[in-house]
């Protein structure tokens, strides 16, 4: 099978450039609850393949029979029992009818833990995968730092994390996983695995990088990932899940990307030779679409500002297992941005239904950001609107990033392209 | 224009609160270059709306040593003239970066208002309730508003507000170089006040290059005379204000530099707190920037300890009043001490006199050779977007080695012959 074609230099480093000619597969990718920030990471990489038909689904679409039509979900990360109780029986069904129809799961950190096998209620809805986690254990040991990111209760155990950050991958198998040798790809809370009948091990940890981060004693993280298995093939009727420990789908991790990118092509082959399909939806042109897109960027311009301004703010809120900072409500703000953008090349827009409503849900948002801004700068504990600014933060970003899609879909390569390359002098916080 | 430039043009009608958007032309930089050279043109151009005229330097914002100067242009209620009002700080910088290149204000908002800058989109709102504000508690409104410490605010005080010719343009909580009264002028049209906050992004032409040569200029600069110095007291020295430094001394806290700009010649003084002490003082602000040497030696000249003077700048920072020109007209009124002085300041309206030219002797006379040298210096510096009074201290930045940079940042062809005729043209 011919490989993707080669990587090119992008913006963040070189990435992989097209898929080629005619491959456009079906995407979804999960932004519903228990998502963080991550699922961004799918859609850049989407992007840089020239993958434009990209729905991003939160749990009641799942459910609600969205992946009709969808040839992959792509999960990433965030909180397991937080998606698992979002999607509920529901989505489990839909996501079971879905994989076993022929469908393609790609899950990453969280959506990587979320199909593996577990006797832990929501979490026993999606037993799939029968590998078993080795960063478990009864007696937790001492973080070393960032305490707040180092485990998970898990009943009467814990899910430990005993690193953050690059790590090395060693790929294994048949196909362009046993041809990729090592490789970096970043870890942020992802699972080592031991496969067992059903399933295949495609990439083990390999070892640690000069930017692994040890929250738990060296020698504790060795035994606990290397030689263990960070990314598994397994089979549900027709479809197969990819499970993936670390962040293959990080923009800064090229040859991790790669991975991916062959991988959807070699599973997918019906997706190539298509076109990415015309969307139906309301067009606007001229003055009309112009004031549209300016009445958007004036709000998510709103927004990026406070978001930047409270980027190093020391503050942090759990909200369901997992602890967030500030800095998460910029990684919003900057997807959505360049994006705006890039709109702005177009002559027209298209603005499929999820389009409705997203200036006045914008500006709902900035609204709440600055309301943040001041709680946090009066001293008040602001976990609850925290949580409701990162769920609409996701909700809108979503819709904004679907309209993007359904605009790059239907415009003119030229028209569609990169912005001119990175300046060298920018504007920042001080 | 794609280099060095955000490539466009906001104007504003205030009476409708329209604003429409041009693109900044090739043409205009390649004749203008940047700065007073093109808010001049655009204050030409829209005569029809008495317009006021806000932009950025060429290189402002940029690696260039001292490119720190942001511009109001305007009609000066003071000498009825075309002036130039120095905004110093990050004002300048934020206004690169904000999305537009130069923003014109015409005719006269129907209420109080304010103009939100940033991401290349710029809102006219109500200001109602900033109206009468003092210019410390409007900048920390409009901050809570928009949620944002960064941001930057060019406004008018209540003595702007009121029509007083000694209301000048401030920034964020600070005095500018304004001695000409837009602030009035700002005023005048009802606009209280510009937020600003730029996270755009700037193209170099010949980057690398460009790049090499301002670190090589800032060596240069570094080397030169005015290295190592810094704070007003270094200043005042240089224009031979006798024991000017001794003076300021039992108040000074720290010295204060304005965006890329190597020579700190801004001094915080310390009037509610040890000048000593090293930690986050308990209150918000317990001092003064001092960054005009025109206002200190002024209040000096009168007898004024350097906690009175303080105090009476601070005074006026807070009314929007330029201080200089306070201590003068004070002084005109026999009004001499520290009480009597800040006694007078809310109702001191001027007149304001002996004013003359296109630029402000805040970048004071004393530090160039003549009062022709001067002049020129002040329209080559807000042309480029250098520090005027950075520019008066550092020859090393010459305007051979500044026509260079321009080139090779636009890519455009920008000689001494065209630098020559906007200067003409700014001096004319």
């Amino acid at each position: 099978m011919t490989p993707l074609s080669g990587y090119r230099p992008g913006r963040r480093g070189r990435g992989p450039g097209p898929a080629g000619e005619g491959f456009q597969p079906r995407l979804a990718v999960y932004a519903g609850g228990g998502s963080s920030h991550s699922w961004l990471w799918f859609v850049e990489l989407a992007e840089r393949l020239g993958l434009h038909q990209v729905a991003v689904l939160d749990h009641r679409q799942v459910a609600e029979g969205g992946l009709a039509g969808r040839e992959a979900l792509l999960v990433s990360g965030g909180d397991t029992f937080g998606m698992a109780e979002a999607l509920g029986p529901a989505g489990a069904r839909a996501l079971e009818g879905f994989l076993r129809a022929g469908g393609l799961y790609l899950g990453s950190c969280a959506g990587a833990y979320l199909p593996l096998n577990s006797s832990k209620p929501p979490l026993d809805l999606f037993n799939w995968v029968p590998a078993k986690i080795t960063n478990l254990c009864r007696d937790l040991p001492a973080a070393r730092e960032l305490a707040e990111k180092f485990c998970t209760a898990y009943g009467c155990s814990w899910v430990f994390h005993p690193v953050r950050e690059a790590v090395e991958l060693a790929g294994r198998g048949p196909g362009p996983w046993g041809r990729a040798g090592s490789f970096p790809a970043p870890l942020y809370g992802g699972p080592a695995m031991v496969v067992s009948g059903g399933c295949q091990e495609l990439a083990r940890y390999a070892g640690f990088t000069q930017r692994t981060r040890f929250l738990a004693e060296p020698e504790l993280a060795r035994r606990t990932l290397v030689g263990r298995a960070a990314v598994v093939r397994a089979g549900l009727g027709r479809g197969r899940l990819y499970l993936m420990g670390p962040h293959l789908e990080h923009p800064r991790f090229a040859r991790a990307n790669r991975l991916i990118a062959q991988t959807l092509r070699q599973e997918l082959p019906a997706a190539l030779g298509r076109q990415p399909a015309p969307p139906a939806a309301e067009r606007l042109a001229g003055v009309a679409a112009r004031r549209w897109l300016r009445d958007l960027q004036r709000e998510v311009s709103n927004l990026r500002i406070v978001a930047c301004n409270l980027e190093g703010h020391p503050a942090r809120w759990r909200i369901g297992r997992k602890v967030y900072e500030p800095a998460k409500l910029r990684v919003y703000a900057e997807a959505a941005w360049p994006r705006l953008r890039r709109l702005e090349r177009l002559p027209g827009l298209e603005l499929p239904a999820g389009a409705a409503g997203l200036v006045e849900g914008w500006h709902e948002l900035a609204g709440r950001a600055r309301r943040l801004h001041a709680g946090l700068r009066a001293g008040h504990d602001m976990t609850a609107p925290a949580a409701e600014l990162l769920a609409g933060l996701n909700r809108q970003t979503a819709r904004l990033v679907e309209t993007y899609f359904a605009n790059l879909a239907g415009a003119a390569p030229q028209a569609a392209a990169r912005p001119r390359p990175a300046a060298r002098l920018g504007g920042m916080a001080r | 224009m794609e280099f060095l430039a955000a490539d466009k043009v906001a104007v504003v009608d205030l009476a409708s609160g329209q604003v429409s958007e041009d693109e900044l032309s090739e043409e205009l930089v390649a004749e203008r270059i940047g700065g007073a050279g093109v808010t001049a043109r655009l204050h030409q151009e829209h005569a029809d709306g008495d317009p006021l005229v806000l932009g950025a330097g060429l290189f402002t914002g940029t690696l260039v040593p001292g490119a720190s100067l942001g511009v109001l242009t305007g009609t000066s209620p003071l000498t009825g003239g075309l002036a130039h009002a120095p905004l110093t700080q990050y004002a300048g910088q934020e206004l690169k970066y904000s999305g537009f290149d130069y923003l014109v204000f015409k005719g006269r908002a129907a209420e109080p208002s304010l103009l939100w800058v940033h991401d290349g989109i710029a809102d006219v709102e109500p200001a109602g309730d900033l109206w009468g504000q003092d210019v410390w508690a409007a900048v920390r409104a409009v901050r809570q508003k928009m949620g944002d410490e960064l941001i930057q605010v060019l406004g008018a005080g209540p003595a702007a507000e009121r029509g007083s010719d000694l209301g000048q343009v401030m920034v964020n909580e600070w005095a500018s170089g304004d001695r000409f009264g837009l602030g009035k002028a700002l005023a005048a049209k009802n606009l209280k006040l510009i937020a600003v906050r730029g996270m755009g992004l700037l193209e170099i032409a010949e980057e690398e290059e460009m790049v090499e040569r301002c670190l090589a200029l800032l060596a240069e600069v570094k080397g030169g005379a005015w290295g190592g110095r810094q704070g007003q007291g270094a200043l005042g020295q240089a224009l031979g204000y006798d024991d000017y430094a001794d003076w300021l001394a039992p108040a000074v806290h720290r010295s204060h530099s304005s965006f890329n700009t190597p020579f700190a010649y801004n001094t915080f003084l310390y009037l509610d707190a040890d000048p000593g002490m090293k930690a986050e003082p308990d209150q918000d602000e317990p001092g003064v920037l001092l960054g005009d040497p025109g206002a200190a030696g002024a209040l000096k000249g009168l007898g004024l300890s350097v906690e009175e003077a303080g105090r009476v700048i601070l005074a006026c920072a807070k009314e929007g009043l330029d201080a200089a020109a306070a201590a003068r007209v004070c002084q005109a009124q026999g009004k001499t001490s520290a009480q009597d002085i800040l006694a007078a300041l809310p109702g001191l309206t001027g007149p304001v006199e002996g004013l003359e030219g296109p630029f402000s002797t805040w970048a004071p006379q004393g530090l160039a050779a003549d009062r022709d040298a001067w002049l020129r210096r002040m329209a080559v510096c807000h042309v480029f977007g250098i520090d005027p009074i950075f520019g008066l201290l550092a020859p090393e930045i010459s305007e051979e080695k500044l026509v260079g940079l321009a080139a090779l940042g636009t890519g455009l062809e920008i000689t001494q012959d065209t630098l020559d005729a906007v200067v003409a043209d700014l001096l004319g």
